[in-house]
């Protein structure tokens, strides 16, 4: 018998319908979880994950990064990748996720950057783009703005744009003041001010004081990919998922395995049917269901669960469903510096530059971008990452070491990625997962706007590197092969038009009227590199619509 | 820490903006202070014992070798000191049970060439360091290097737990500490009295 994370909480039988089933407990069903309970309803929260205690949060490099400790399994769950439909898909991890109550805030670094107007109608603006599906949202920037704030005052996100002049139209400041800042933030914001660009304390779901009950960051600087021992960082498992569980009206289920959403004869979900952590099936009936499950997991669970009726995936009569994956695309740049940096120290990133979020489509290409410096990783992969024209070994590459990890910091432009309908998350037809269930195949090229507007970026980030006095640069090749991801976008996209998207503004399927998806699937374009706030806040905002629905009787 | 934040402090010109960010962060040192500790920090989980899984003793003595010239010891430790043979030997029964072929032939092979580059040397690990520089340079750029760089490396810096880094000193190589929490400044320019430099103020 597994320990129960909830020993307190409701028990609902699996063959009454719940009000709701969520699927995943990350950023957005964790969300969701939290806003209807409170609300009233009764929910089961679904998690493929295990519910993962402080005490086993260790800064274990070799576990978060190389041993899948956290992450989603390549031997139970392994993945398949081609570039293009014309190629072979041959076997490897293309998608990234983090295993655990929480999802992937479980162990995310936690910017926790808005999106601004012009991500909401890039595409009215600066029109289209060969190859590409760009598209504007259903929604606006200030339509989500009250729910941004929402969830900015929920959970305690630290940030000031007091004295930042081109900050969109916000109705609150950030609850909290700025983190600390670290040495790659003092050297971003001196090359911004030499020349000239604008630069803010980055707003980071960290806590920089207390904050209800939790303790502020102890700047330990073990964030990326890793989970915080001190639950300062502001992921689900420390704030939406307890909250839900002490309304008394959810269920959280972890290591609970979804393989279909059932559906009946009239076009209406039933319910969904799930491996428990024994292995056993189980069919839990619900009145309405919100899939949460990723980017990647969303759709694949869609196309999982055909049936007569929807034979070509759930919710897929406009065959958008896994299409449009898009990521973030990031240029990066290596510097090392005369002084100790120790970057290590303190929260991953702690200023940002707006500079270039809005490019000028004259260069070439359509989007954006904005600017970090941070010291992202710890020993192995930092000493991994020395310049291979540089000794690999023996005493000249020891006495490397210890400057290349106390003197040296990474810019980072994150950048937008266009959506492109080739570009997506389907089922493998001949590779399946230890349950027997086809494994997802990525189908990814970058487009050769983006490519550009990486090459554009990298040579602002070299400037800004420059101007803050690095002593040598080291910019990372730009190619056509992201390599591996973690932002999962795009692929369940929203629309107003049933033909070209999955889920209407409200984020109901088009084609079934209690089914909702919510994450990072429902994005239409995918924002300048940091999408989780965005997804916790249309999250908050599905809840709102979903449950006033729900009141009408109009699901 | 060697030196007290509180002394710290006190040696910094109590002077404009400088002054402001210090009152904070004096504030900032007492709630710190006043912290308790987390319901429960992480185990901390020390090394394993020393019992060979995978590899044969003499096995055991030139892998040890070989992650020596990788890391090598001096005035400071290697991962000879830090046992990253250990980790290699858990990880070869474990995590990376798959790469002993690799492992295995890559051995053999350096056997081969150790006997016939120096007839009657007990093994790689009984040669010079130069010696054993020039074997390893002449795979550099075999499977098996590439290997056991990577485990090294890894073994170098994982948590004892897995075998290597003992008492971590490989974090100490590099300057990676072992504690749950920094208190700034954390390096250079973060110092108050550098930003006033750089900035003009202090963020």
């Amino acid at each position: 018998m597994r320990q129960r994370v909830d020993a307190t909480g409701p028990r609902y039988a699996h063959d009454e319908a719940v009000d709701f089933v969520v699927i995943g407990s990350g950023p957005a069903g964790g969300s969701v979880a939290r806003e209807l309970t409170r609300k009233g309803f009764g929910v089961v929260l679904l998690e493929q994950g295990r519910a993962i205690p402080a005490t086993e949060m260790e800064h274990d490099e070799f576990g978060a990064f190389i041993a899948e400790r956290w992450t989603n399994k390549s031997d139970t769950q392994p993945q398949t990748f081609r570039a293009s439909v014309r190629d072979a898909a041959r076997r490897r991890q293309f998608v990234g996720y983090a295993m655990a109550v929480g999802g992937t805030s479980f162990h995310y670094t936690a910017n926790y950057w808005r999106f601004r107007p012009i991500d909401f109608h890039e595409f009215s603006v600066k029109g289209g783009v060969p190859g590409a599906a760009l598209a504007d949202w259903p929604i606006s920037y200030e339509e989500l703005e009250p729910y941004y704030t929402a969830v900015e005052w929920a959970i305690g996100v630290s940030g000031d744009v007091s004295g930042a002049a081109d900050e969109p139209a916000r109705s609150r400041p950030y609850p909290l003041p700025p983190l600390n800042i670290t040495g790659p933030g003092v050297l971003l914001a001196h090359g911004c001010q030499r020349l000239g660009w604008s630069s803010i304390p980055a707003p980071m779901a960290i806590l920089s004081r207390d904050y209800q009950g939790r303790s502020a960051c102890h700047n330990c600087g073990f964030c990326l990919a890793f989970p915080c021992e001190w639950g300062a960082k502001s992921g689900t498992n420390h704030t939406m998922v307890p909250e839900a569980l002490r309304s008394g009206r959810c269920e959280l289920r972890s290591e609970s395995y979804v393989r279909k959403i059932e559906t009946d004869a009239a076009g209406r979900v039933t319910g969904v049917i799930y491996f428990d952590a024994d292995r056993r099936e189980i069919f839990q009936r619900a009145k309405a269901v919100v899939l949460s499950a990723n980017g990647a997991e969303s759709p694949r669970l869609l196309l999982m669960s055909k049936s007569n009726r929807f034979p070509d995936g759930l919710a897929n009569s406009s065959g958008m469903v896994g299409k449009h994956f898009m990521f973030n695309g990031a240029a990066l740049v290596r510097a090392e510096f005369p002084h100790e940096v120790n970057g290590h120290r303190g929260p991953v990133v702690t200023r940002i530059s707006n500079q270039f979020y809005d490019l000028d489509p004259a260069l070439g290409f359509i989007g954006g971008s904005g600017i970090d410096v941070r010291f992202d990783v710890p020993a192995i992969l930092t000493t991994l990452s020395l310049p291979r024209d540089e000794p690999q070994w023996g005493e000249a590459f020891k006495r490397r070491l210890k400057t290349w990890f106390t003197h040296s910091a990474l810019g980072y432009a994150h950048t937008t990625s266009l959506p492109v309908a080739s570009n997506s998350v389907s089922l493998d037809p001949v590779m399946k997962d230890a349950w027997g269930l086809p494994v997802i195949r990525t189908t990814f090229r970058e487009h050769e706007h983006d490519l550009r507007l990486y090459r554009h970026m990298q040579g602002h980030v070299r400037t800004l590197l420059d101007a803050a006095g690095a002593t040598a640069l080291h910019p990372q090749p730009i190619s056509d092969d992201p390599g591996f991801t973690v932002h999962l976008l795009g692929t369940c996209r929203m629309g107003n038009d049933p033909r070209t998207s999955v889920v209407d503004r409200f984020h109901r399927a088009h084609d079934v009227p209690n089914l909702f998806i919510v994450d990072g699937s429902s994005f239409v374009t995918s924002g300048r590199g940091q999408p989780t706030l965005t997804i916790q806040a249309l999250a908050f905002r599905a809840a709102d619509h979903i449950a006033q629905f729900a009141q009408r009787g109009e699901i | 820490m060697a030196l007290s934040r509180r002394d710290f402090l006190s040696q910094l010109p109590l002077t404009g903006v400088g002054a402001v960010w210090l009152a904070a962060a004096v504030s900032c040192a007492k709630d710190a202070e006043q912290a308790t500790e987390p319901p429960a920090l992480p185990h901390d989980a020390g090394a394993p014992a020393r019992v060979l899984k995978v590899l044969t003793p003499e096995q055991f003595q030139v892998v040890e070798a070989i992650t020596a010239r990788i890391i090598p010891s001096g005035d400071s430790p290697g991962a000879r000191e830090a046992g990253v043979v250990w980790f290699i030997d858990w990880a070869l029964s474990d995590v990376a049970a798959d790469q002993r072929p690799v492992f295995d032939a890559g051995l053999a092979t350096l056997a081969a060439d150790v006997a016939a580059a120096h007839p009657g040397a007990a093994s790689f690990a009984a040669l010079t360091d130069a010696q054993q520089d020039a074997l390893l340079r002449a795979r550099e750029s075999t499977p098996f290097f590439e290997t056991m760089r990577f485990s090294t490396i890894a073994g170098m810096f994982a948590l004892p737990k897995y075998g290597g880094n003992a008492e971590y000193i490989g974090w100490a190589l590099v300057g990676q500490e072992h504690v749950w929490e920094h208190r700034p400044p954390f390096g250079w320019y973060d110092r108050p009295e550098n930003q006033q430099a750089l900035l003009g103020r202090v963020l």
